[in-house]
């Protein structure tokens, strides 16, 4: 039996407690890979990308149909809601997988491996949210983007629609591929926070939709509220014509990205504090 | 080199380890026991850094674990071989983990081949039996060619192919030089196993020794003696300061007289012997004795009275292994490695 390598000369257990000295940039692309692998190593990531990116293209043109045939268009509508109006439906697969990255490690006692094999644990934390936060990403752009053409080829049918090359209109697509990205790495904070699947699910859709009743409050508190909930922000940075009650587009940009941005930090903060 | 010292881990009101201190050195199998709940699996976590102690230390190679760069390197752990993600292959799980420690392909290869799952690398694991979600584990463990090892409860499940293994698995790697801690609740499985043991009872350090020691000091030894004149040959060792115990079917447990004694006083009187048996306690009686007290949830037994017990500790209770093992499991870890052997 060879325990050790095939190598001529094994190192003896001196020569390996002293490892040479890795940079850290190596280290942290090595655990950015390893997080790469587990997550394009297991069926989950690709269903729930695939539902995250199929249903919104779908019914973005879905719903651009229907508006287009509407009986006497009422107030301007904005030409950008139906591409955005889909997402916020594929934001739950997107968002349980987010949920999944970190709590399926948890529910399977698998984190303890890898902990073990890093101890430094937000190292984790930071590679798992750089590569779900790439493919969120990428999956939500491509899902603006697509959506965009549809919806617009739809509309354009009316005389409703709008071009890419009109004033705000590329940054609202930009700005709408972003909500995948947003609500995955929210849902990664999350499941590392809760550590439990079902109730991590449950969390990341109570922090979306119980502060969208909280806009129910009579005037002015509803929309002074409003304009810090992840649905109107949404909302916001992806509107061609954005409501002047909230807040102007480039803060809710910031109110969006802050909420992933807290559940991240706060995750970090806990992650180095409790036993495993 | 693992090194505890006045280890103490509290969970709220639960003190799970409590003041422990040893050191496990390389070269040998140390077999790290205690009954269920005494503060094994707690103690691992502790020295792997998975949880915090509440005081004292844990150190690896004179270093915290969470102080360690790359520590697959180092320390290769097998804790609960079910706690893989079950939709992921054989392959992508140590992929996976290899990577975080920059550790390549082929060495994961290696390990594959080592322990007998190249032919299901590319499986999903929820169809391994847990046979082989062990020997993924231990592949795992030693992905980083570790000097220091730690299995906890690898044993358990397994059928006699998979222990056998196991057990010429961890010897081969103590051969090696390698530092191997094992824990278990199973004595009979330690008694073949380890060399060294470290035996803890709610969460204290019970005892640190060899494994011969540890036998030897059981107060169970004595001579099984058979006789047509018992009494007489009874009152005769009394005479010389032996203890005698009647057993049920007329034999005499005898303490303080060894066999050759026996023998030739019983031949000096001319009273004939039917049998003489020398009897060792087994490593299973040494450890009741130890932990007998500190057993945290231990069935109540009728028939257990207080005070050394009249029954004699059964001649060989070793109930585990029937000798002839089978020896057909793909890699055979026999016989040590000869590249492996120098220096370590």
């Amino acid at each position: 039996m060879t325990v050790t390598d095939a190598r001529p000369a094994p190192k003896s257990p001196a020569a390996a407690a002293a490892v040479p000295p890795v940079p850290l940039a190596v280290r942290a692309r090595d655990v950015l890979i390893s997080e790469w692998i587990k997550l394009r190593s297991v069926r989950s990531t690709y269903w729930t990308l695939l539902v995250a990116v199929v249903t919104p293209i779908g019914l973005s043109a879905l719903v651009a149909v229907t508006l287009a045939n509407a009986p006497g268009h009422g107030p301007a509508l904005d030409p950008l809601l139906p591409g955005v109006l889909s997402q916020e439906y594929a934001v739950l697969a997107v968002g349980v997988l987010g949920v999944l990255t970190f709590s399926a490690e948890f529910s399977t006692g698998l984190v303890r491996t890898t902990f073990t094999a890093v101890p430094r644990r937000r190292a984790v934390l930071a590679a798992k949210a750089a590569v779900l936060g790439a493919v969120t990403l990428a999956a939500g752009e491509v899902v603006a983007f697509v959506s965009f053409g549809l919806v617009q080829a739809v509309l354009s049918g009316k005389h409703l629609g709008v071009s890419l090359s009109r004033p705000g209109v590329p940054g609202a697509v930009l700005a709408s591929g972003l909500i995948l990205f947003v609500v995955a790495t929210m849902g990664l904070g999350l499941g590392a926070i809760v550590r439990h699947t079902a109730g991590g699910i449950a969390a990341l859709v109570g922090l979306i939709v119980l502060p969208v009743i909280l806009a129910l409050l009579p005037p002015p508190w509803g929309a002074r509220v409003s304009r810090f909930t992840l649905v109107e922000a949404a909302r916001q940075v992806t509107a061609l014509h954005p409501a002047t009650n909230l807040f102007a587009p480039g803060l809710s940009l910031l109110v969006l990205l802050a909420w992933p941005a807290l559940t991240l930090l706060a995750a970090a903060l806990l992650m180095t504090r409790r036993d495993i | 080199m693992i090194e505890i010292d006045q280890l103490v881990k509290r969970f709220g009101g639960v003190t799970a380890v409590d003041g422990l201190s040893f050191t496990v050195r390389p070269g040998h199998v140390t077999g790290f026991l205690g009954p269920n709940g005494a503060g094994k699996t707690t103690t691992m976590r502790l020295i792997l850094g998975l949880d915090a102690p509440t005081s004292g230390t844990a150190r690896v190679n004179d270093q915290n674990y969470q102080d360690l760069i790359r520590p697959l390197h180092q320390v290769g752990a097998l804790l609960d071989a079910t706690a893989l993600h079950p939709g992921r292959t054989a392959e992508a799980h140590l992929a996976s983990i290899a990577r975080s420690n920059g550790i390549g392909r082929r060495r994961v290869t290696e390990m594959l081949k080592l322990t007998g799952l190249e032919a299901v690398a590319s499986r999903r694991v929820k169809g391994f039996s847990l046979g082989m979600k062990q020997r993924l584990g231990i592949a795992a463990a030693l992905l980083g060619d570790p000097p220091i090892l730690m299995f906890d409860e690898p044993v358990n499940g397994l059928d006699t192919e998979g222990i056998a293994w196991i057990r010429q698995f961890l010897r081969a790697l103590a051969a090696d030089g390698r530092t191997v801690l094992v824990s278990s609740h199973l004595m009979s499985e330690m008694a073949q196993t380890a060399d060294r043991l470290i035996v803890i009872g709610r969460g204290r350090l019970l005892a640190d020794t060899t494994t011969a020691e540890l036998i030897s000091s059981s107060t169970r030894q004595d001579v099984l003696v058979r006789s047509p004149r018992a009494a007489e040959l009874a009152g005769l060792m009394t005479a010389r300061g032996a203890t005698v115990n009647r057993e049920d079917d007329g034999a005499l447990a005898v303490t303080g007289l060894d066999a050759p004694a026996i023998g030739d006083l019983a031949a000096s009187r001319g009273i004939a012997v039917h049998a003489l048996i020398p009897r060792t306690a087994s490593l299973e009686d040494a450890y009741l004795d130890l932990t007998g007290e500190s057993v945290d949830f231990r069935a109540a037994s009728p028939n257990t009275p207080e005070g050394p017990s009249p029954e004699p500790p059964s001649p060989s209770p070793e109930p585990a292994s029937p000798s002839p093992e089978p020896a057909s499991l793909s890699p055979e870890p026999a016989s040590p490695s000869p590249e492996g052997a120098p220096a370590r």
